[in-house]
This record gives C-alpha cells, sequence and structure tokens, in this order.
C-alpha cells in the first residue's frame, strides 16, 4: 500500500518531479506484473492521479504514464474522461509516446465512442512512422470485436499502409550505448504483418478479392516481412481448404516460400503441405519434404525442432516419404536437446524398414537410461506400434519390452509398457506365451494394484487358450494369497476361467482353490469366489461361460449416450420403464479386434499425445484427454454417434418421430456455392418406409429477414411422393435454420433401391430488416442446385477384417471401367476422397491413402440399409491414353451391385 | 490442425528469477473481448503453471518446449527465464524470434549482462521493452534494435524545485509580490 500512497503523492505534487515519478510508477507497474491487483476505487483514484502527469512534457515519464494506465484500463471506473488528452497527444505530441497514446487510446474507447476518434486513427494509419502506422494498425485490431464496421471504413487507409515505405525513426530520448549491435534498421516493415491481418478480417468471406489481393502482392514481392509472409501462408491455407484447385494457380507461389531466405517461412509452408496431404500431390510434398530436411541441419535448435516435430507428424500417416530425411534423423538420435532426439527416435522408428528394426531397437536400449519417464513413454508407444507393423519381430521387441519393465519407473511409464505387451498378445498370437510368462513374473512384485488387476484379467481370457494352462494357475493363486482385496478378488475371476476348460483334473483342483476364498476377509472376494462356485457346479457349463466368458461387447460409447440421454429425460414417466440394453448394439470379439488392430496401426504416436505426455506432472491437462478422447475414437464409432445425434434430431420432430429407425444418414451436400446470398446444405436420411431430406440454410444477407422458408422440390420419378414439408418460420440475417421435406419410399423388393433426382428452389417471403413488424414481406424464389439419391444412400460404411475371404465368398459381380482424364488433370487423391463420400462405403486395409502416382487399388466396404454385404475393388492404371478405372462391385443384392458399379459421378 | 490467422499469438510473457520468483508475468488477452481461459484470470492456476514449467526447464538447456498446451521458448540467464509462450500449432520459429528480440533489447537497453539486479534496477525500461515488443498478445516487433530504440531513457535530473534568487532585483520582486498579496488580503478582509 506504501506504494499506493507514494503514486498519489508523487502525482498530485507541484511541481511533477518526472524522474521521481517514473521510479515510483516502475515500481507499480512491478506490482502490477506480480500478479497484484488493486480495487477498483484504489485503481481509479491511481488512474486520475496519473492522468495529472500530462501535465509534465518529460516524454520518457509519459511513455511509462502511459503504460501504467493501460494496465489500470481493465481495472478502473471512468476511464472515458482520460480520451481528451490522449487525443491532444496524438494530434501534437512527440513522436517517441505517440505510439503508446494510440495504443492506449484503443482500450479506452468502445463501440459508442469510437467515432470520436476515427480520423485521428486514419491519419496514423498512413504516417509515415512505422511505429505510429503499427501502433494504429495494432489498436484497430483490438478494436474489431466492439466496432468492425467503423473500422471497417478505413480499408483504404489499410490498404494503402501495407505497400507504402514507412521508416522507422529514432529520438534522443532513446539513445542506448549500443553494445556491439548493428545499427537501428531504417525499416522494419513489421507493419505490413499488421495491416495484412486486418485486412484479411474485412475480406475473410470473399475469396476472388483475397485471391486477387495475395496475388497482387506476391507478384510485385512487396511483402518483405516474414511474419507477413507467414500470415500470408496462412491465408492461402484457409483458401485451399475452402478450394483445393487453387494449389494448382498458387504453387509457384509455394516454391518461392519453400526456398526463403528465413527459416520461419519455409517452415510455415512446409507445415501447411504436410499437414493438407490431401490437396497436394506426391511431388509437392516431396518438395516440402525436402526443405525440411535441409533444416534438420540448422544450428538453431527451435528450428530443429519445429523440423523435426512435422516430419514426425508425416511419419505416422506415411512413412516412405520421410524415408530419406533416415540419414538426418539418425544424427539427431545424439542432438543435446532431448525433445529433438526423442521425435528423431519416434520418426526412425515408424520410417524404418525390417532389417533395420534390431539396430534401432539397440540403439534405443543404450539411450533409454537418459531420459525422462515422459519421453520413455513416447519411445514405448512407437515400439508398440513398431512390433504390429513387424510382426516378425516381436522377439526382439519383447526383450526390449521386459528389459525396460524391470527397471524403476512410474505408473504411466509401466502402464504403456504394460499396454504393449496386451497389444503384442492380441495380435500375434505366436508371441503369447513369451508374453504372459512376461507378465506373470512383473506381477509377482507388482506395485500398481490397477495394472495386476489388468494383467489377471488377460491371464484369465488367454491362459486358458494356451497349451500348458495349469502354469498360469500358480501364478494367479499366489496373488490370492498375497495381495490387498481388489487384487484377490480379480484373481479369484481368473482362476474360475480357467474351471471352463475342458479337463477334469484342473477344474477340481481350482475348485478347491476357489473354497479356501470362501473364507476370506473381503466380501467382494467372497462373493465372487461363491459366484464362481455356484457356476462350476451346473453341469454343462454354459450358463458359466456365458457370464464369465461373455462372447461379445456392448459398443460403449453409445451406451454411454444412451445413459445420459436415459437419465437426462425431463419426461419423468419414462423412469417406469427401466433402461433396456437391448438398444446398444453388440459387437462381437471379432469385430472389435478388427477396429482396434486398425486403430492402433494408424493411430500409433500423433502430436497430441507426445504433447500430452510432455505435462504428465501438471495437474491441467484435462483438456489434453479430452483431445486425446476425440481423437481415438474410430471412424465406425464416430459414424455411429453421428448416426445417433440425427436420429435424436429427427424422433424431435413429432411428424418425424413415428417413422421408426432411421437407417442411413448421407453426408452433407452442397447445394449453392459457399459465397451466394443464401447457403444451402442438404442431408439425406433414409428411413424404413420414408426418405427426409434436411435442408439446412444459411442467410448470409446483412439486411433481409426471411420468412417462412421453404424448399419446392419435384421429383423426376413417380415412385417417391412427397409428404410433408416443415419450413423455417424465421431467418434472420447472418443466422441458420433447418427445413426437412418428407417423401415415401417404394417399399416393393424390386424398387427398394430407387434413384431419383430432386428439382429444387427455395421459396420465401422477403423482409427488410427495418420494416415495420406489421408489414408483409413479399415472395420470392431462389434456384439452387438438384439433389440426387445415389446408391450411396442405400449403403451404410461397415469395417471389416477379411476383406479378400468376404470378396471371394460374394456371388453377383458387376463391373464398370471409366476413363478419368489424362494424368496432368487428375489427382488420384482427390479422386479416391470423392469415391469414398460418394459411395458412401469404408476404406479396408488403408486403401485411402495413394502411395504411387501411377497405379492404385482401393478397396471398400459396406453393408446395404437391408444388411446385405456390398464389396468394391476399384483399380486405377495410369497410361498413355489417360488415367483409367475400373471398378468391380460384388455384394449380396444384384440390384444394389449394378447400381453402384454403374453409378460414378 | 489448421493455422491461426488471428494477430493474437502470443499467449504470455514470464520472467522468473532462480528462486521460481515472478520478476514480470503477463497473460495476454484480447482488450475488448472477456478471456475463456482460466489461465489468464486465475492467478492460483498461472502460478502452478509457472511452477511446473519451471521444474521442467531449469537446467534443460533446451530452447523450446511444449508444454500443457502450448508451445514455449525460452532462454535462461545466470539467474533469470525469460519465458515466451503461445499455442500449441504456433510457429515455433516465431516465437522464438519474438523472445530473440526482446533478449535482444535487453541487453542493449541494460547494457550489461542479464541478470536479475540489472533487471530490478532498470525495471521500467525493461517493462517499456516487452509492451514495445508484444502489445496485448499482438506481436509488435521483432527486431531488438528496434525494439530498444522505442525505449526511452529515465529522465536524467530532477529539475531543482525551488530557485532562491540572493540577488538585489529578486530581493525586490520578492517584495514586491507580497505587498501586493498582503493589500489584497487586506482590501479582501476589511
Amino acid at each position: 500500500m506504501t506504494v499506493y500512497q507514494e503514486c498519489l503523492q508523487a502525482c498530485n505534487a507541484s511541481p511533477i518531479q518526472a524522474k521521481k515519478c517514473r521510479k515510483l510508477l516502475s515500481r507499480l507497474l512491478r506490482l502490477f506484473y506480480a500478479g497484484e491487483t488493486f480495487p477498483t476505487v484504489e485503481s481509479t483514484n491511481l488512474f486520475f492521479s496519473i492522468s495529472k502527469l500530462f501535465h509534465n512534457d518529460d516524454p520518457s515519464l509519459r511513455q511509462i504514464a502511459y503504460l501504467a494506465i493501460k494496465e489500470l484500463c481493465s481495472m478502473s471506473n471512468d476511464i472515458l474522461m482520460i480520451t481528451a488528452s490522449i487525443m491532444k497527444d496524438i494530434q501534437n505530441g512527440d513522436a517517441v509516446y505517440k505510439p503508446d497514446a494510440v495504443r492506449t487510446l484503443s482500450r479506452v474507447l468502445d463501440g459508442s465512442t469510437i467515432h470520436a476518434a476515427e480520423r485521428l486513427f486514419k491519419n496514423c494509419i498512413v504516417d509515415s512512422n512505422q511505429s505510429i502506422s503499427s501502433a494504429a494498425l495494432v489498436s484497430s485490431y483490438h478494436l474489431l470485436p466492439v466496432a468492425k464496421d467503423v473500422v471497417k471504413r478505413w480499408t483504404t487507409e489499410v490498404q494503402e499502409s501495407i505497400t507504402a515505405n514507412k521508416v522507422f525513426p529514432t529520438s534522443p530520448y532513446t539513445q542506448h550505448e549500443f553494445t556491439g549491435y548493428n545499427k537501428t534498421p531504417n525499416s522494419t516493415f513489421i507493419h505490413q504483418y499488421h495491416a495484412l491481418s486486418l485486412i484479411y478480417q474485412f475480406r475473410n468471406n470473399d475469396k476472388m478479392s483475397l485471391i486477387k489481393m495475395i496475388q497482387q502482392l506476391t507478384e510485385r514481392k512487396t511483402l518483405t516481412n516474414s511474419l507477413a509472409q507467414i500470415q500470408m501462408i496462412r491465408f492461402v491455407e484457409k483458401l485451399i481448404l475452402d478450394d483445393p484447385n487453387f494449389v494448382h494457380s498458387l504453387w509457384p507461389l509455394f516454391v518461392n516460400w519453400l526456398n526463403n531466405k528465413s527459416d520461419m517461412v519455409e517452415l510455415e509452408a512446409a507445415k501447411l503441405i504436410l499437414n493438407n496431404t490431401s490437396k497436394f500431390n506426391s511431388e509437392q510434398q516431396m518438395h516440402a519434404i525436402t526443405t525440411l530436411q535441409s533444416l534438420l541441419g540448422v544450428p538453431r535448435t527451435v528450428t530443429r525442432f519445429a523440423a523435426v516435430r512435422v516430419l514426425n507428424k508425416v511419419a505416422i500417416k506415411d512413412a516412405d516419404k520421410v524415408g530419406v530425411c533416415n540419414l538426418e534423423l539418425e544424427r539427431l538420435i545424439s542432438d543435446q536437446s532431448r525433445s529433438i532426439s526423442t521425435y528423431a527416435i519416434t520418426t526412425l522408428l515408424k520410417t524404418g524398414n525390417i532389417e533395420s528394426v534390431d539396430r534401432l531397437v539397440q540403439a534405443i536400449s543404450n539411450f533409454m537410461d537418459e531420459i525422462s519417464d515422459e519421453f520413455k513413454i513416447i519411445v514405448i508407444d512407437a515400439i508398440r506400434t513398431l512390433s504390429l507393423k513387424f510382426p516378425a519381430k516381436y522377439k526382439s521387441m519383447l526383450t526390449f519390452l521386459n528389459d525396460v519393465l524391470r527397471e524403476e519407473g512410474g505408473f504411466n511409464f509401466k502402464n504403456s509398457i504394460v499396454e504393449a505387451i496386451f497389444d503384442i498378445i492380441k495380435f500375434i498370437p505366436e508371441s503369447k506365451e513369451i508374453a504372459l510368462e512376461m507378465l506373470c513374473e512383473f506381477i509377482e512384485d507388482c506395485e500398481y494394484t490397477e495394472l495386476s488387476v489388468r494383467i489377471l484379467h488377460l491371464l484369465g481370457n488367454e491362459g486358458p487358450k494356451t497349451a500348458n494352462p495349469s502354469t498360469y494357475v500358480r501364478y494367479i493363486y499366489n496373488r490370492v494369497v498375497l495381495e490387498n482385496s481388489i487384487v484377490r478378488s480379480s484373481a479369484v475371476i481368473a482362476l474360475s476361467k480357467f474351471a471352463l476348460i475342458n479337463d477334469k483334473d484342473l477344474n477340481k483342483s481350482i475348485k478347491i482353490l476357489l473354497k479356501r476364498s470362501l473364507q476370506d476377509v473381503d466380501d467382494e472376494v467372497r462373493d465372487r469366489a461363491v459366484l464362481s462356485l455356484k457356476l462350476l457346479e451346473s453341469k454343462d457349463l454354459v450358463e458359466a461361460k456365458s457370464y464369465l466368458l461373455p462372447q461379445f461387447k456392448y459398443s460403449l460409447p453409445i451406451l454411454e449416450q444412451e445413459l445420459t440421454k436415459y437419465v437426462q429425460n425431463p419426461d419423468k414417466s419414462s423412469f417406469k420403464s427401466s433402461f433396456s440394453i437391448e438398444s446398444i448394439p453388440k459387437i462381437s470379439e471379432e469385430e472389435y479386434m478388427a477396429v482396434q488392430y486398425k486403430e492402433k496401426l494408424t493411430g500409433g504416436i500423433d502430436d497430441v499425445i507426445v504433447d500430452g505426455s510432455d505435462d504428465l506432472n501438471s495437474k491441467g491437462n484435462e483438456s489434453n484427454d479430452d483431445v486425446k478422447g476425440l481423437d481415438k475414437i474410430s471412424d465406425v464409432t464416430k459414424y455411429t454417434l453421428l448416426q445417433q445425434q440425427y436420429q435424436n434430431e429427427l424422433s424431435a420432430l413429432p411428424e418425424i418421430g413415428d417413422y421408426g429407425t432411421l437407417l442411413h444418414s448421407s453426408a452433407p451436400v452442397e447445394l449453392t456455392e459457399k459465397e451466394t446470398e443464401f447457403v444451402v446444405t442438404a442431408i439425406k436420411h433414409i428411413f424404413p418406409k420414408h426418405v427426409v431430406v434436411e435442408f439446412s440454410i444459411e442467410n448470409t444477407l446483412d439486411d433481409i429477414i426471411l420468412e417462412n422458408v421453404n424448399v419446392v422440390t419435384q421429383l423426376d420419378t413417380e415412385e417417391y411422393t412427397e409428404e410433408l414439408t416443415l419450413p423455417i418460420e424465421l431467418l434472420n440475417p447472418h443466422s441458420k435454420g433447418k427445413a426437412y421435406s418428407s417423401f415415401t419410399r417404394p417399399e416393393d423388393d424390386d424398387e427398394k433401391f430407387m434413384l431419383t433426382t430432386m428439382n429444387n428452389t427455395l421459396a420465401y417471403l422477403t423482409k427488410d430488416v427495418d420494416a415495420e413488424a406489421d408489414e408483409e414481406g413479399f415472395p420470392d424464389e431462389y434456384q439452387i442446385e438438384d439433389l440426387s439419391l445415389t446408391p450411396g444412400d442405400f449403403v451404410i460404411p461397415t469395417y471389416i477384417s477379411n476383406f479378400t475371404n468376404v470378396w471371394d465368398e460374394l456371388s453377383n459381380e458387376e463391373s464398370a471401367v471409366y476413363n478419368l482424364g489424362d494424368e496432368e488433370s487428375v489427382d488420384l487423391q482427390q479422386v479416391v476422397t470423392k469415391l469414398i463420400v460418394t459411395m458412401s462405403m469404408m476404406p479396408i486395409e488403408g486403401t485411402e491413402v495413394v502411395t504411387s502416382g501411377k497405379n492404385h487399388s482401393l478397396k471398400l466396404f459396406g453393408k446395404s440399409i437391408a444388411g446385405g454385404r456390398l464389396a468394391a475393388v476399384i483399380k486405377f492404371a495410369v497410361s498413355s491414353k489417360g488415367v483409367m478405372m475400373k471398378n468391380v462391385v460384388k455384394g449380396e443384392e444384384a440390384e444394389l451391385v449394378e447400381l453402384v458399379a454403374n453409378y460414378l459421378e | 490442425m489448421s493455422f491461426n490467422v488471428s494477430l493474437y499469438s502470443i499467449d504470455a510473457i514470464v520472467i522468473l528469477d532462480n528462486q521460481q520468483n515472478r520478476i514480470f508475468t503477463k497473460y495476454y488477452k484480447p482488450p475488448h473481448e472477456t478471456p475463456e481461459n482460466d489461465l489468464i484470470t486465475n492467478i492460483k492456476k498461472q502460478k502452478q503453471f509457472e511452477k511446473d514449467l519451471f521444474k521442467k526447464t531449469l537446467k534443460q538447456n533446451t530452447d523450446i518446449i511444449l508444454f500443457d498446451n502450448h508451445t514455449v521458448v525460452y532462454k535462461e540467464y545466470a539467474d533469470t527465464i525469460v519465458y515466451v509462450i503461445g499455442g500449441l500449432n504456433e510457429s515455433e520459429v516465431l516465437l522464438y524470434n519474438v523472445l530473440q528480440g526482446l533478449t535482444g533489447a535487453f541487453e542493449i537497453i541494460l547494457s550489461s549482462q542479464l541478470d536479475k539486479r540489472s533487471m530490478l534496477e532498470s525495471y521500467d525500461m525493461l517493462v517499456l521493452a516487452i509492451d514495445e515488443t508484444v502489445d496485448d498478445g499482438i506481436i509488435l516487433e521483432t527486431d531488438a534494435s528496434a525494439i530498444a530504440a522505442r525505449v526511452t531513457n529515465p529522465p536524467t535530473e530532477d529539475a531543482v524545485n525551488i530557485k532562491i534568487d540572493l540577488s538585489e532585483k529578486g530581493l525586490l520582486n520578492a517584495f514586491n509580490f507580497a505587498k501586493k498579496n498582503i493589500s489584497e488580503r487586506l482590501q479582501q478582509g476589511f
């Protein structure tokens, strides 16, 4: 508080002592920056005292006074009072503190008071002093949320300042004794960065003017500031995400960026390309990788780190491409920065081929002692992915894992090792005996209850299937004798599973062991022992098996969702009937494994997990877990969850609610361009007897209100008849709404998969925003694109593990050949991605990624809404005549097979 | 993962000493928006964050770390560490350039090696340098000498407050001043 008193005193003194005040203010600021805050009354007092310092003209005092005022703005009242003094400074003050004045002004103003300062801002933006211009641009940017329309009026000035030449003047007040540094530059051109970003805020909805600006600025090479160039790269990314066709015309820019003199620009461009691999062809991607390769050798740690981080991410999806960097990466293993060496190793583990695996694992075991737990976890994760990739190498992997398992380590570390071993057991059957042996030894002295329980569960499941089950019984029973009650109870269940195999002796001994547990001190252990014994007494063990070794699992994400829905149901009467487990889809063991295998192989370690593990010790990683959780959900689950959501939304509508279960929903289809007055997308929902089209309509106009928005549809076939439409009653400017149309579907078997095209028109009443409430709008129409019911709408993407077997089983076959045009104009990856969406089938065996430019074969699988299986193999071949595509479809329903094979866009 | 096109790229700047005491900390938020992130408003969380970060970075001799959903670049001096903290997907080199500009400017204005003592002694210049580098999360400048050239030196001497003029003319002036005042008082009072 003494600082507060002294500040008040010094500020109110007359005449003002500049040196003393500056010292005091710096003490005050020190309090702020240590985290202190003042109550509103005190800070308002301070605010006004400091404003008295404006009587003194010393620029060095004024500069720090502005900083103090800026910090006080957020805590004080009536800050508007100071506006006039600040504005006077901006007009007539010294150039030294003018930028500070401008920046402070933007804190004081709000949406209603900004008008007074408009001319001032405009003048400052075009000022030839770089600092003033920058300060004004940044301040305008700060003001965007409260006064976008006002700031928008300064567009001309902002645009001018991008290209204008600004200088960086120095003042006698800021001369420092330079210690061996070069002189202050004439201009750093940083204002370009600020101006460009501000312009983008005005134009981000207007693709054409944006692209025009990019072309203008890059043609004349006006952007000298590398931050501004980075910003440009980011804009280009947004453009490309919207419309991949720009890649072709903008590629020369990328070549330029990838060979820039600033490593920051090179990295950013490479990141853009490698983050959006589907938009760039492999030659272009290689270009980016070569750039990164050269950056791996630079002296700057941060650059190396950034480069290896990108490469690591690429390696997850596409290890072969990163292979060229292996030499550089191996050099990085001994990098002094541990993060870099860890990234290098994990990348190498992915790019490595079967010959180099042993060598790598050897190199890592030398290195394991030196790194922290978090990094070890990353390495273990990489090893896990690697062992699934090269099943033949399981022996050396297991030896490695066994060695590290014996080392000291925290729970997370041990857990990741155990996870890795679990996966190896699950997916590499021949490794089972060795791995189980290792786990058995581990639980002999395992300090973590959770791990013991999981291992016991696994032993119970896998042990009985091995050649010599009785060996495991001893290990498990040891747990019953030695451990705490949680471990004991899981050991009891594991034991009873051994009794289920057809071995009389074993059966008998296990019953004896279980009987001993009846005397246990813990009730849970006793309960489980009683239950197991009771079940084992029964004759044929069928019942016992269904309880102890169930053959299926419930889909957990859906179970969770359904339960929440049940509990949160506002209608209390629904609690009268109990929750029905029947509605949760069951997944057979085999399907579950297949899905998991796919995830494990592709998921591996991604950036999020690496980043997550960096902060295992910190408490604030809940959000991190969320991200991880979302990422880990497989495609299949995502699809099911989305369907659930649609079903919920639709059943909430009384007109549609009784249509029954939703069989399939299509991906959203765009019916308009993204920049038009009304943006319309449609989703097709197939019900047993109906088709419901959900139109999502966005009104992008500023001043028009739409009422009674409806989609008028004309069909080209008579089999479908329109049943009802649900219009949007009111659509305000910049808002979205949903309209529905429903049609009855033909029920005859041979017309089940009838295709049709809908000719759509948007009909509505328009009204001006300012119009009176009782004024009638006038009717208008807006033509939108046709919507087709495609064969894909009748197909549900489904995952399957043994594609080849099923392929041979299916009988009805149909094929079609297409010529896609010459090689130059066709991007295979794009075609493949589009096919997956239009055919609405699941890519199998990782064939959704095009690896070579010449030939590719895509394998797809799905089920029809009636439940019939459907498989497709699409082969691409590039020849002198162009890119040929052969589409072979097989399935159980002949009619659908024919449709799917012949319907391609 | 797509780039952040907003100008707000710096989440925080933190300077700690080797006992993990705060020398300077500022968590940035756009001035006209309400913050969503706890880290900006909750001082307890900030301290915890700094504590964990400090533990991870002390004597590690790497310039960068990914920490708790942030990219953190830092520079360690004899008894202080300067951190620049940005988002997870922020360009690492961009953050590092900010750090270099900032520490470079410190070296110029403090015209000596960077230690806690000189930082506290010239705290006014230190905070001005930071304010001229980052304005509520927006990078203002990354060139060290340009940043330094924006920072004013403290005023040299306070002007002597009262000058007592002892010359004959001065005494006469004082006398006249007193006379005028007294006569006014008298006229008002009586």
